[in-house]
């Protein structure tokens, strides 16, 4: 396959091809590590996260699918409690409503219904996000979806290290992992691509832990709280604050279940002002659940009213003009934090 | 069952029209993209999934199809919008994104809904068929006129709405038409690493209706294989499933390399392509002349022209008009 | 001795344009010959640029940068 191969300790690599990278790694190492998906085969995805697998293990280890979802990911259900460690692709987060069955009721609930004598080691990628006018199914992150739904972990990584360390866990765990990778993070050039997303990568194999966030940067005035791409935009804005003499934190969760309420507790309580930041819909999300973690665990620590920067509830719009406007971004944060400290 | 000759030319400026518009929009994607290949740039962002090569499965079926009939088409529907009737101003703006769309920029080129002529699409693969069955139940529950058809890949014959939704459309004896465009690639996933049957419409058996092929992405073949199942479908004889063979001239949205394809299978398509194919049996048939073909091209690409321009010169709405709509 | 990284002329099929995407090593590390240092994007396809030789890298054309056949995006120096 294409490995990217250099002794370089300053090595980087796209979050694709960290993802391809550990994917080959447990793949060498285990043989019941196996991928299915839509075009992971020779085309390496469309988002290039299977990128040269297919070349390196071949078509029985990497299988391009039929467009059936619900047969291919109950299939890895099936597969993944019979011994095999299935990865498969959704291509876009927002075509789970094809084949939610396969993983709500059964890839998340199998392992419960069975008191734990059923084991379904399986990873779900799917690619989530919008930003380039893609209209209002094939933009969505749906974060909250997936996490509220109990029985399945749930990773977001921010940059091509946690990726990779992440993909690793990911597959090595016993239960079942979705792992949401945001296209404007992947290094594929033709959606855009955030530079801080493509990171010094090691070329060892090494684990991120599930359930640990990440302190992006560190502050004392204000938590900043985020996910994928949206730790970008909160690490943008706390440069911005910073040249106003704010000292902002960025927590990047890295995964919403298990969630790591501890750190942003911690956070919170160094700095006592809370901005959560989610490109996923405002309500029933995200930024209320990590909201309701801070002020269900002690009501004192904040100095103001927590606020959120999230989507809209509406539909994705094509219209470049409406979805750049109501999307997440830097501006928006900085925006808050002042309102915030107006009130 | 034959055209008659104004049919034939009405498919035949349909394909043409068609085509001058995906041509147009090919040319007008890449405006700021290039040398840098960014999706969100240039005056149609996103991805743009062309038709060109598939405009007989959409003539051919919409000949037979009056504004009161409703179809329901796919992520590529372009061809089948303007075989349909689809407002053509309003199509062109809404695939710009400007508030004289179809829905004022919200929906973009995958989201195309003209309540006027009962068309819409969607971007899911296989999510055509059960609005289609939906609406042919309305129409028969109403005691209405009306037939419906939903068009869908060779691809969305996999996924399990394929399924259900013939099941449920023959149970039931619904006046629904299921047209299976085949252009042979779900992506870069050829149909016979992906399909077990050589022929989807063989698998119209198995749902006890009938099944109907139709080679070589002909005109005339869609239009006779289409005319018999409305007809049936209009006088309560149930579904019909019909695969067309076609071909997807265009990748499978713009930028694909297409590198999975054979080497030469490109060009081949390309000396197929239905419409200088038809423009030469409607030459041979007198039915145009070299001068009269000119005069049909000239006013089907300044029809297109004209709603290139409307787009154009239209505005975007307010950024806070994302916000309406949602409800009615 | 300094080795220039060009972008090879049979890199892709045609004379389009491209764009340095990423660069997967920093300004003035050392790489081996072979590695992958670069990627390049022509519309929606990806292509790499390995290193011709070993030695530490000095980036000429940085990220988002067009690019030609030919055109030489770093210097390596032995």
């Amino acid at each position: 396959m294409t490995t990217t191969s250099t002794t370089s300790s300053s090595r980087k690599l796209t979050i694709a091809r960290a993802m391809a990278e550990a994917t080959a790694h447990e793949m060498r190492k285990d043989p019941s590590v196996f991928v299915m998906g839509e075009d992971v085969g020779p085309l390496g995805g469309v988002f290039g996260n299977t990128r040269g697998l297919h070349d390196e293990f071949g078509s029985e280890r990497v299988r391009d699918t039929p467009i059936s979802e619900t047969a291919f990911i109950g299939a890895a259900v099936g597969a993944a409690s019979d011994g095999m460690r299935p990865i498969v692709e959704l291509m876009f987060v927002d075509f789970f409503g094809v084949c939610m069955d396969a993983i709500y009721n059964m890839m998340a609930k199998n392992t419960y219904f069975a008191g734990g004598n059923v084991k379904v080691p399986m990873v779900l990628m799917t690619s989530t996000g919008g930003g380039y006018s893609d209209g209002g199914q094939h933009s969505q992150c749906l974060y909250a979806t997936f996490a509220h739904l109990p029985g399945m972990k749930v990773v977001v990584p921010s940059n091509a290290y946690d990726a990779k360390g992440l993909m690793t866990a990911a597959i090595r765990d016993d239960n079942p992992v979705v792992f949401m990778y945001h296209k404007s993070l992947q290094g594929m050039g033709w959606l855009g691509t955030e530079k801080g997303a493509t990171v010094a990568t090691p070329e060892e194999s090494y684990t991120v832990e599930i359930g640990k966030a990440a302190v992006a940067r560190q502050g004392r005035d204000l938590t900043l709280v985020s996910l994928g791409a949206g730790v970008h935009h909160c690490l943008r804005a706390a440069k911005t604050l910073g040249e106003e003499g704010v000292d902002v934190e960025v927590v990047d969760l890295r995964s919403l279940v298990p969630l790591d309420r501890e750190t942003v507790r911690a956070s919170v309580a160094k700095t006592g002002r809370l901005i959560v930041v989610d490109e996923d819909y405002h309500s029933y999300g995200v930024s209320g659940e990590i909201i309701a973690s801070v002020v269900e665990h002690d009501t004192t620590c904040l100095k103001a009213a927590p606020r959120r920067v999230a989507y809209p509830d509406i539909p994705i719009p094509f219209a470049p003009t409406m979805e750049q406007w109501a999307l997440p971004n830097a501006d928006k944060i900085v925006d808050a934090f002042h309102q915030m400290m107006s009130n | 069952m034959q055209p008659t000759n104004d049919q034939r030319l009405w498919m035949y400026r349909q394909m043409v029209t068609s085509r001058h518009l995906e041509e147009r929009i090919e040319t007008l994607y890449m405006e700021g993209k290039t040398p840098v290949f960014n999706m969100a740039k240039g005056p149609i962002p996103g991805e743009m999934h062309l038709s060109n090569g598939q405009e007989p499965c959409a003539v051919g079926v919409c000949a037979h199809l009056n504004a009161d009939d409703v179809v329901v088409a796919t992520h590529r529907p372009h061809h089948i919008a303007v075989a349909k009737g689809v407002d053509l101003n309003a199509m062109v703006a809404e695939i710009f994104g400007k508030a004289t769309g179809l829905s004022g920029g919200r929906g973009g080129h995958m989201h195309l809904f003209d309540a006027a002529v009962n068309f819409s699409c969607s971007g899911i693969i296989g999510e055509s068929l059960g609005p289609a069955a939906g609406a042919a139940l309305s129409r028969k529950m109403q005691g209405k006129p009306g037939v419906a058809v939903a068009f869908l890949g060779e691809g969305a014959a996999n996924q399990g709405a394929f399924h259900e939704v013939l099941n449920l459309a023959a149970v039931w004896q619904l006046p629904v038409v299921f047209i299976i465009e085949d252009n042979a690639w779900g992506i870069s996933v050829a149909k016979q690493a992906s399909t077990a049957v050589l022929r989807n419409d063989m698998r119209a058996e198995a749902y006890g209706m009938p099944g109907t092929h139709v080679a070589d992405n002909d005109v005339e073949g869609v239009f006779a294989a289409a005319g018999e199942a409305i007809a049936r479908a209009r006088d309560g004889q149930g579904p019909t499933l019909i695969e067309i063979e076609t071909s997807r001239l265009a990748g499978h949205f713009m930028g694909d390399s297409e590198d999975y394809r054979p080497e030469g299978e490109k060009a081949g398509l390309k000396g197929r392509d239905p419409i200088p194919r038809y423009r030469a049996a409607l030459l041979e048939a007198g039915l145009i002349d070299a001068a009269s073909d000119a005069d049909l091209v000239d006013k089907a690409h300044e029809r297109v022209e004209a709603a290139i321009r409307f787009a154009q010169d239209s505005d975007f709405l307010p950024p806070e008009a994302a916000l309406e709509t949602v409800f009615v | 001795m300094s080795t220039a990284i060009t972008v090879p002329e049979d890199l892709w099929e045609g004379d389009n344009e491209g764009v340095i995407t990423a660069w997967l090593v920093e300004e003035g590390s050392q790489v081996n010959q072979g590695d992958l240092v670069a990627e390049v994007m022509v519309e929606k396809a990806q292509y790499e640029i390995e290193a011709p030789a070993a030695g530490t890298l000095t980036i000429t054309k940085q990220e988002d940068e067009v690019v030609a056949k030919g055109t030489t995006i770093a210097s390596l120096d032995a």
